[in-house]
C-alpha cells in the first residue's frame, strides 16, 4: 500500500465511494455532501483527504480541490503535528475502533477553532483498513455562545438563577448573590428551594414540574406575593419572571428576581397617602365637645359617598359627638344615588344615637333633592353652616339641661 | 341553653341587657322573654339594649327588637338600643330595617340619659 | 378552614343559619374585606339562609373565592328544593313577603352584595347567587 502514488490512493478511494451504489449509499453520501454544520471527510490509510463535505470547507475554509490529495495534518496546530498527534489518532481509531477527541484546529487562514472530533476507521467487506472517516464539530460557536450567555447573566440587573430539570441550580450572577447573601459555590448545585421560604418549600417542587410540563415563558405565582429567603432567614418580597431553556443538554428554567422591597414600600406609602388626601377632601373634624363638622365637597359618586359615610360614623362613636353637621355647600349637584346614600347617612347616624344637621341646601339644591323624591323631612337641614351650629348647640344644651335637671 | 345566656340588669327603675355579638336566633327570642318576665315583675320605665358588641344586625334581629320595643311601650315604658356599630348601622339602613319606636343612644350611659331626661335625641321612630 | 377556596355548609335548622354566618365571617375576613363589607355580606348570608330554611325547610349554601382580573371576590350559592318563587320580579320588591317575613331578604341581599343571580323554578327549587368583591 505503501508503494501506491497518492494520485492512485486518492483514484481508488474516489472510485470506493463514488462508483455505482445502492440507492440507500447514494442517500448517505447526497446527505453527508450537504451537511454544513458538521465536517465530514475520509482519509486514506497514509492520511491522505480522499473526500471533502460542506460541513468541512464552511469550518476549516478549504476547497475541496485545495485539501484532497493532502495529508490531514495540515489541519492541526504546529504544536499538536510535532508530537505526532495527527498518525496518534488514526492508530488508536484503527485499534480501538473509533477515537473522540476535543481539541484546536486550524483553519486555512491560520485561525484556530475548539473542535470536537470522532475518528472512525473503515473497512472493506472482509475487514481490511481502507482509510478512516472524520467528523468535526466546531465548538467555538458554542463556546462563544456559552461565553456570551454567562456574559449577559453577569451583567444583568436582575439576579438571576438558572436551575435545571431536577431543580438543582446551575447559573447564578452576582445580583443573586447580592440578594440572598449567599456565594456562588453555595449555591450552585444546591437545589433551587434553598431560596424558597420554608412554608412554601413543600409545595415548591410541585410547582416547579408544573412549570416544566408547559415550558413557556410566564411570571411566577400570578396574583401571589412572593417572597424569597435570605441566607439570615428573613423573607424578601421578589417578583419573578421564568424562561424556559431547551438546550442539546436538557431543559432548564431561568428565573430573573426582582427585589421589590422598595416597590412595595412605595405602593403602600402612596396607599396610605392617598386615603390621607381622600380624607383631606373630606375632613370629618371635631368643632365643639359633641359635634363634629364635615364639609362635602365637590361632586359625590357612589364609592366617595359610602366612604364618607363610613368615616362619618366611625368618627361619631371615636368622639362620642350626638351632633354631626354635615354640610353640603361645595356639591354643585346630586343625583339619586347621591342623595339616597345622604339619606341613607343620616338615618344610619340616628341608628348610632345621634343626628345629622344638614347644613348649605341652598334653594335650588332643596328643588333638585324634592324633584328626585328625597325625602329631607326627617332631616333637620339650616342653609348656613352658622345656623347649623346653632341648632347643635340647642341640641346639646338640652341634653346639658337635662342631666342638672335630674341632679 | 340559650335562655341562660341573657341576663337582665335592673338599673333603678331602668332594665338592661347586654346582647352578645352574634346570637342565634332561639337566643333572639329568649332575649324578648327574659325582658317581658322581668318587665311585668319589675315595672321598669325603660330599657337599655346594649348592643355595642353585636356583629350581625339581620331581619330577624330586628323584627324581634320591634316587637319588644312595642310589648315594652305596652307596658308603659321606652327602649333604648345603646351602641350600635357603624357597620351595623350602615348595614341595617341599607338593608332597609327600621326599629320601631325605639330610641337610639351613642353609649349606655347616654342611654341612661335618655330614659332620665324629657327630650327624645336620636329617635329614629317612625311615628314621627 | 379559612385557607380553602371553597366550601359547603348544609341548612337544616335555625342553629345553621349562625353557621353560615359565622363561616362567611372567617372567610371574608380572611379575604381581607373592611369591617363593613365583611357585615354586609355576613348579613346577607344570613337573610338568604335564613330564606332556604324558611321557605324550603332545607337546602344549602356553597361559598367560593373568586378571581376576575386580579380582584378578589367571595361568591355564596343558596340551593334548596323547595317550592321555588313564582314570581320573581314581586320576590325582588322591599316590603313583599309570604311567610310573614319583613320582606327586605332578596332586595336586601341586591343591595349589600354587588350582583345577585337568581335561578327558580316553582316545585322544582330555588338557587340564589350573590358575589362581593374586594375593594
Amino acid at each position: 500500500m505503501a508503494t501506491e502514488t497518492g494520485r492512485a490512493a486518492r483514484a481508488r478511494a474516489a472510485k470506493a465511494m463514488k462508483g455505482p451504489l445502492p440507492d440507500s449509499e447514494t442517500y448517505t453520501r447526497l446527505l453527508v455532501e450537504s451537511v454544513s454544520d458538521y465536517a465530514i471527510f475520509t482519509l486514506d490509510t497514509e492520511g491522505l483527504v480522499t473526500t471533502w463535505n460542506r460541513g468541512a470547507e464552511r469550518i476549516s475554509g478549504y476547497r475541496p480541490g485545495e485539501i484532497i490529495g493532502r495529508h490531514f495534518s495540515c489541519l492541526y496546530p504546529e504544536d499538536k503535528i510535532d508530537v505526532g498527534f495527527p498518525e496518534q489518532e488514526l492508530k488508536t481509531a484503527a485499534t480501538e475502533g473509533r477515537f473522540e477527541d476535543e481539541g484546536w484546529r486550524l483553519r486555512k487562514d491560520g485561525s484556530r477553532y475548539w473542535a470536537n472530533v470522532i475518528t472512525t476507521p473503515l473497512r472493506d467487506p472482509l475487514g481490511n483498513l481502507v482509510g478512516f472517516g472524520k467528523v468535526v464539530r466546531d465548538l467555538s460557536q458554542h463556546q462563544q455562545a456559552t461565553d456570551r450567555f454567562r456574559l449577559i447573566v453577569e451583567s444583568a440587573p436582575n439576579a438571576i438563577v438558572m436551575a435545571n430539570h431536577e431543580g438543582l441550580i446551575v447559573l447564578v450572577n452576582s445580583q443573586t448573590e447580592q440578594l440572598f447573601g449567599y456565594r456562588r459555590d453555595e449555591l450552585i448545585g444546591q437545589s433551587v428551594e434553598i431560596l424558597v421560604p420554608a412554608g412554601v418549600r413543600g409545595a415548591h417542587p410541585g410547582y416547579r414540574a408544573s412549570f416544566f410540563a408547559d415550558l413557556k415563558t410566564r411570571a411566577m405565582g400570578a396574583g401571589r406575593d412572593l417572597y424569597g429567603m435570605h441566607k439570615d432567614g428573613r423573607e424578601i418580597p421578589v417578583e419573578i419572571g421564568l424562561n424556559p431553556l431547551v438546550t442539546d443538554e436538557g431543559s432548564f428554567v431561568l428565573a430573573s428576581i426582582i427585589d421589590i422591597t422598595a416597590r412595595k414600600q412605595a405602593e403602600e406609602t402612596i396607599a396610605r397617602q392617598a386615603q390621607e388626601i381622600l380624607e383631606v377632601s373630606t375632613p370629618v373634624v371635631q368643632v365643639w365637645e359633641g359635634i363634629i363638622a364635615a364639609p362635602l365637597i365637590g361632586t359625590l359618586d357612589s364609592q366617595r359617598t359610602e366612604q364618607f359615610m363610613e368615616r362619618l360614623l366611625q368618627r361619631i362613636v371615636e368622639t362620642n359627638s350626638p351632633v354631626a353637621l354635615v354640610d353640603i355647600t361645595g356639591v354643585p349637584t346630586i343625583d339619586t344615588q347621591t342623595g339616597q346614600h345622604l339619606i341613607e347617612t343620616v338615618t344610619a347616624v340616628r341608628m348610632l344615637g345621634a343626628q345629622v344637621v344638614l347644613t348649605g341646601v341652598r334653594p335650588a339644591l332643596a328643588q333638585t333633592l324634592v324633584h328626585l323624591g328625597i325625602d329631607l323631612s326627617h332631616v333637620i337641614t339650616r342653609s348656613s353652616m352658622s345656623g347649623g351650629v346653632r341648632v347643635a348647640l340647642d341640641i346639646l344644651n338640652l341634653q346639658v339641661v337635662s342631666k342638672n335637671g335630674k341632679r | 341553653m340559650a335562655a341562660d345566656t341573657i341576663s337582665v340588669i335592673k338599673l333603678h327603675d331602668v332594665l338592661m341587657v347586654t346582647v352578645p355579638p352574634d346570637p342565634d336566633d332561639e337566643t333572639v327570642s329568649a332575649l324578648q322573654e327574659r325582658v317581658l318576665q322581668t318587665m311585668e315583675r319589675h315595672e321598669a320605665k325603660g330599657l337599655v339594649l346594649d348592643i355595642s358588641t353585636v356583629e350581625t344586625l339581620d331581619s330577624f334581629f330586628a323584627r324581634t327588637v320591634v316587637e319588644t320595643v312595642q310589648m315594652v311601650a305596652l307596658m308603659g315604658g321606652r327602649t333604648v338600643l345603646a351602641g350600635m356599630r357603624p357597620s351595623v348601622a350602615i348595614t341595617a339602613t341599607q338593608l332597609g330595617l327600621t326599629l320601631g319606636s325605639a330610641l337610639t343612644a351613642l353609649n349606655v350611659d347616654r342611654a341612661l340619659d335618655v330614659l332620665d331626661g324629657t327630650h327624645r335625641l336620636g329617635d329614629v321612630s317612625d311615628d314621627q | 378552614m379559612t385557607n380553602e377556596r371553597t366550601g359547603e355548609v348544609r341548612i337544616d335548622s335555625e342553629s345553621d343559619i349562625v353557621t353560615a354566618r359565622q363561616i362567611v365571617r372567617n372567610t371574608a375576613i380572611a379575604m381581607g374585606f373592611g369591617v363593613t363589607d365583611v357585615t354586609r355580606i355576613v348579613t346577607a348570608a344570613s337573610e338568604l339562609t335564613r330564606n332556604v330554611f324558611r321557605y324550603a325547610g332545607s337546602g344549602v349554601m356553597r361559598w367560593r373565592m373568586v378571581n376576575a382580573c386580579e380582584v378578589l371576590g367571595l361568591e355564596l350559592t343558596f340551593e334548596d328544593y323547595g317550592p321555588g318563587i313564582p314570581d320573581i320580579k314581586r320576590a325582588m320588591e322591599v316590603g313583599y313577603t309570604t311567610k310573614g317575613g319583613l320582606g327586605l331578604g332578596l332586595p336586601g341581599a341586591k343591595r349589600l352584595m354587588d350582583e345577585l343571580e337568581i335561578e327558580s323554578e316553582v316545585g322544582k327549587g330555588t338557587r340564589v347567587t350573590v358575589k362581593k368583591w374586594r375593594r
